[in-house]
């Protein structure tokens, strides 16, 4: 994905979406597979039962109205679909995938971890205004649909999940084309191109970036700015309340060891986790003289080592996406502890997840001076 | 098979005896399970300990080996040795660190001894996860690749070469000699530059064994020590390529000037008669000092130290050959008046204060300065200068010298990663270890000589490229088979998800990527055995032999428990 310059950012399309967004947005890409500039699109979409949202692969262009675009719930984290999609190659069709900003991002996470192939994608993302806790959700599948289109409307996010809640990046611009919402006239939407593909695929159609997008950008940089301050107010608390060795180990207790939060990690791409894997069961002496030494042990083991470890493995690309909160069965608030310490881990070597494709991940990048605040620490 | 693991404190005359209750040690471990013997030993590495060792081995038939001495950095080698004349496989053999970990900086006896029953119960632990490790041999190619044709590839090829060594040496220019053959002389003897070149290149044109390649590059070095495949292509538009194979690569690809432009203050490129050193050298050697007018100079000044502070470093010699360049002034035009501006005067070593001596008084002048700006102030350039009281001053002068930073040549990054080392300080080739290893690098069997690793001069290049060539002759023999690292790292075909972080992490080039696989795969001979790629893999897909999880997981559990 070649970038573009920051001054051809500046720039936008206005489109007209007197029938709706979700009907306007849905027809671009229509008119997108029509004119051939994508052969298919990868949409979420409402599953027949009713009840819950999955990805589709859409090669058939007249299925795309029954797309959803901006779905009330994040069933599955798209850049997993994605890597499902082109882990083992970039495949001979142009597609299109519409995600919202924090998957377009894990995208582009898995890329740089080789578990995608974008060559022939390009990633449409739009403005996110949250998503809805799935249990919420499940709960009443109509009533949900309508309290989020409501709240997503007024861009009310005390419905939302607690990570969406606090979460500044849910404009930000990663992948190839943006649909902004925000700061739009009535019945219009914006569109912001990120990258040379971007511009390459609007100009097939026509669409000519040369409105002024000022009005969108004043009020996601409000947005952001509000959520910045909150995410700070709500990771300094919670800091307070699962800070030291004890707190953590009283946070995680009531982990099941299920791996769910792994399992729907996007950026958990391990063939087999380490904590699932055979070096980490030991013999039951080794075992017992754990026990001798500590007068006891919590069986299954190394259940907080499982949390830390993730911890460390892949904090420095989570997008704080809050698959791992929505899959937790026990209500641990896994995903507002991890948006917490990646914010710190990716603040340590100004890293943003996801940001920016060529920036080179943390720990494959040597820099000759860094890290001296962790000296410090130890002085 | 049933284990007998004989375990062995050493003394170390009073080293660990004095600090450690040897026997309580040996009380704590005899009764382990597997432990055959637990005995003590005054001095381990003795030749008597040694024979010792060897007896103890046979007479017990003993299949594992545990000793608690010193560092492994000390006698890891002398007691893997005596294994496999002992007959059991080296590898079965584990070195507890009770020396510099426990006796020298645990003060408490009580304390001390505590903590070496840990550290001999850990290794006696881990001893048990062994697995023999096999030997490995390979041919080795006693040729040699000598990228750079200045004096320090010159001297290299010509100590290398022999009737059953080949060396091709590969030059970017039209001919060979380098930088040299712009000195009319050199420091501080005086004696000619051009006529010690000229004699080397007829030396080498001599020897049937050195092949040289003229306007050539380096496209692809792969391989390992003992056998690199090197590709070069010459710079012309058919660009015909050669192809060969060598054992070990010396890189004497030298060095350029820091270029003056980029600070505008010394005037460089914007008046006349504002010379590089390099520029002065040449005019010098042409026979002729004069200026842009045809005109001698009457007066001349040379700054020391241009881009010291951009590059944060001494270049070393610019001092030196700036008080050649005075000597060249006044052999040429005995009257002229020279003022040399510098901040700090570098002259080391044992002849270069007399050199200097020598040169100053009469009309030649040194003036500590700070804050030089050169102006053009009628006819003259005029050196506006702070001197050392912090009093702005300035002088008059028709000519002005540069002495620019040295800094690697534009092609230094291209080769380093062709030869997969890397670069340190200034961009210079970085050296395996500034002290113990100041030629090698990262990567076996290439070594860098001359100023591609630093400023230097030519008694210092001449000898690095002998360094280089007393490695390389040591260790690549005609006909001897070389051994390549048997503790290497293995990258497990069905947890490997070609996430490429391995690659990236890998300083030797050791990695390759299957395509249709997509997994990682490491190639054992260049292997090293760092550990890089097992620290980077999230799912533990790379291990390495010796070091892998169980062994290192049943030494902590037993240290920390």
């Amino acid at each position: 994905m070649s970038k573009l310059k920051d001054n051809l950012k500046s720039k936008g399309a206005v489109i007209s979406a007197k029938t709706g967004t979700k009907e306007s947005i849905i027809d671009f890409l229509k008119k997108a597979m029509d004119k051939g500039v994508f052969d298919a699109v990868l949409i979420p979409m409402r599953v027949p039962a009713g009840d819950s949202f999955a990805y589709v692969l859409i090669k058939d262009k007249s299925l795309l109205k029954d797309s959803f675009p901006l779905p009330p719930v994040m069933s599955v984290q798209g850049a997993k679909a994605v890597s499902s999609l082109t882990r083992l190659g970039k495949g001979n069709m142009k597609i299109a995938t519409v995600m919202r900003p924090c998957e377009t991002r894990a995208t582009i996470e898995l890329t740089k971890l080789g578990q995608t192939n974008l060559e022939n994608i390009t990633l449409i993302s739009m403005d996110c205004p949250g998503v809805l806790p799935i249990s919420d959700f499940l709960d009443d599948p109509n009533k949900g649909m309508k309290l989020f289109n409501d709240a997503a409307k007024k861009w009310d996010d005390e419905i939302m999940r607690p990570v969406c809640q606090i979460c500044d990046k849910s404009s930000m611009v990663a992948g190839d084309i943006h649909i902004g919402t925000l700061g739009a006239k009535k019945d219009t939407f914006f569109i912001i191109s990120n990258s040379q593909k971007g511009n390459d695929a609007l100009e097939k159609l026509d669409i000519k970036l040369k409105e002024n997008i000022d009005s969108w950008q004043a009020k996601i940089k409000d947005i952001s700015e509000e959520k910045q301050k909150k995410r700070k107010k709500a990771h300094n608390d919670l800091k307070s309340e699962i800070g030291g060795l004890d707190n953590l180990l009283d946070t995680f207790s009531r982990c099941i060891n299920c791996h769910n939060c792994m399992k729907v990690c996007p950026i958990c791409y391990c063939r087999l986790c380490y904590f699932d894997s055979d070096k980490v069961k030991h013999p039951s002496e080794d075992y017992l003289q754990r026990a001798e030494s500590k007068g006891s042990i919590r069986f299954l083991p190394d259940t907080l080592l499982f949390q830390t470890g993730r911890m460390m493995h892949m904090s420095h690309s989570c997008v704080s996406c809050g698959a791992c909160e929505d899959a937790c069965p026990v209500s641990i608030p896994v995903a507002q502890i991890f948006s917490m310490i990646a914010d710190e881990t990716q603040g340590l070597f100004d890293y943003v997840s996801g940001r920016d494709i060529e920036e080179p991940l943390p720990l494959v990048a040597y820099k000759e001076e860094e890290l001296h605040e962790m000296e410090d620490a130890n002085d | 098979m049933e284990r007998k693991i004989g375990v062995y404190i050493c003394e170390c005359g009073p080293n660990i005896a004095e600090k450690v209750d040897i026997d309580k040690v040996i009380d704590a471990v005899s009764s382990i399970d597997g432990v055959a013997v637990a005995e003590k030993f005054k001095l381990l590495c003795s030749s008597d300990g040694k024979k010792f060792l060897t007896d103890q081995i046979k007479k017990q038939g003993l299949t594992h080996l545990v000793i608690s001495a010193c560092s492994p950095k000390d006698h890891e080698k002398t007691f893997m040795e005596v294994c496999e004349n002992a007959g059991i496989n080296p590898y079965l053999f584990q070195l507890a660190n009770i020396r510099e970990q426990c006796a020298w900086v645990t003060e408490d006896k009580a304390e001390a001894t505590k903590k070496a029953i840990r550290l001999t119960k850990a290794a006696i632990k881990r001893v048990r996860y062994h697995t023999s490790l096999e030997k490995k041999e390979i041919e080795g190619i006693p040729d040699v690749l000598v990228i750079g044709g200045g004096i320090a590839g010159i001297e290299a090829s010509l100590q290398l070469v022999s009737s059953d060594r080949k060396i091709y040496l590969v030059e970017k220019t039209s001919s060979l000699g380098g930088l040299i053959t712009n000195f009319e002389k050199i420091y501080p003897g005086m004696g000619s530059g051009s006529s010690i070149i000229k004699q080397k290149i007829q030396d080498v044109n001599k020897k049937e064994n050195i092949k040289v390649f003229l306007n050539s590059e380096v496209e692809e070095v792969i391989g390992f020590f003992g056998n690199f495949e090197v590709k070069i292509k010459k710079i012309t538009e058919e660009g015909e390529i050669a192809e060969f194979n060598v054992g070990a690569v010396v890189l004497a690809t030298g060095s350029t000037l820091f270029d003056p432009k980029k600070t505008p203050q010394y005037g460089y490129g914007k008046f006349d008669d504002v010379l590089t050193s390099l520029e002065f050298e040449k005019m010098n050697l042409s026979g002729e000092i004069s200026l842009k007018t045809g005109k001698p100079p009457k007066s001349a000044a040379i700054v020391h130290c241009v881009g010291r502070n951009e590059k944060g470093y001494c270049s070393e010699i610019c001092c030196m050959y700036s008080l050649k360049f005075v000597r060249y002034l006044k052999d040429k035009l005995p009257n002229i008046k020279v003022s040399n501006f510098y901040s700090d005067l570098c002259i080391p070593g044992k002849s270069h204060q007399k050199f200097y001596e020598q040169t100053k008084g009469n009309n030649v002048n040194f003036v500590r300065s700070s804050e030089i700006e050169i102006t053009k102030k009628g006819e003259k350039l005029d050196i506006n200068y702070k001197d050392e009281t912090g009093g702005k001053n300035n002088i008059p002068v028709d000519m002005v010298i540069l002495a620019p930073a040295i800094e690697p040549t534009s092609d230094a990054p291209k080769l380093a990663e062709i030869t997969s080392i890397s670069q340190g300080n200034g961009g210079f080739f970085a050296e395996e270890h500034e002290k113990i290893n100041p030629v090698s690098t990262s990567t076996e069997g290439v070594y860098i000589v001359g100023s591609d690793q630093g400023p230097k001069d030519i008694p210092a290049t001449m000898i690095q490229a002998e360094a280089a060539t007393g490695k390389i002759l040591s260790s690549l023999i005609p006909g001897r088979k070389i051994e390549p690292e048997v503790k290497t790292s293995q990258i497990s075909e069905s947890l490997c998800i070609g996430c490429k972080l391995c690659l990236s992490v890998c300083s030797y080039g050791a990695i390759t990527f299957d395509e249709t696989k997509k997994i990682s795969v490491v190639n054992e001979v260049i292997c090293r055995g760092c550990g890089n790629c097992v620290a980077a893999c999230p799912s533990g897909a790379a291990s390495i032999k010796h070091f892998n999880f169980n062994q290192l997981y049943q030494e902590i559990m037993e240290a920390v428990q």
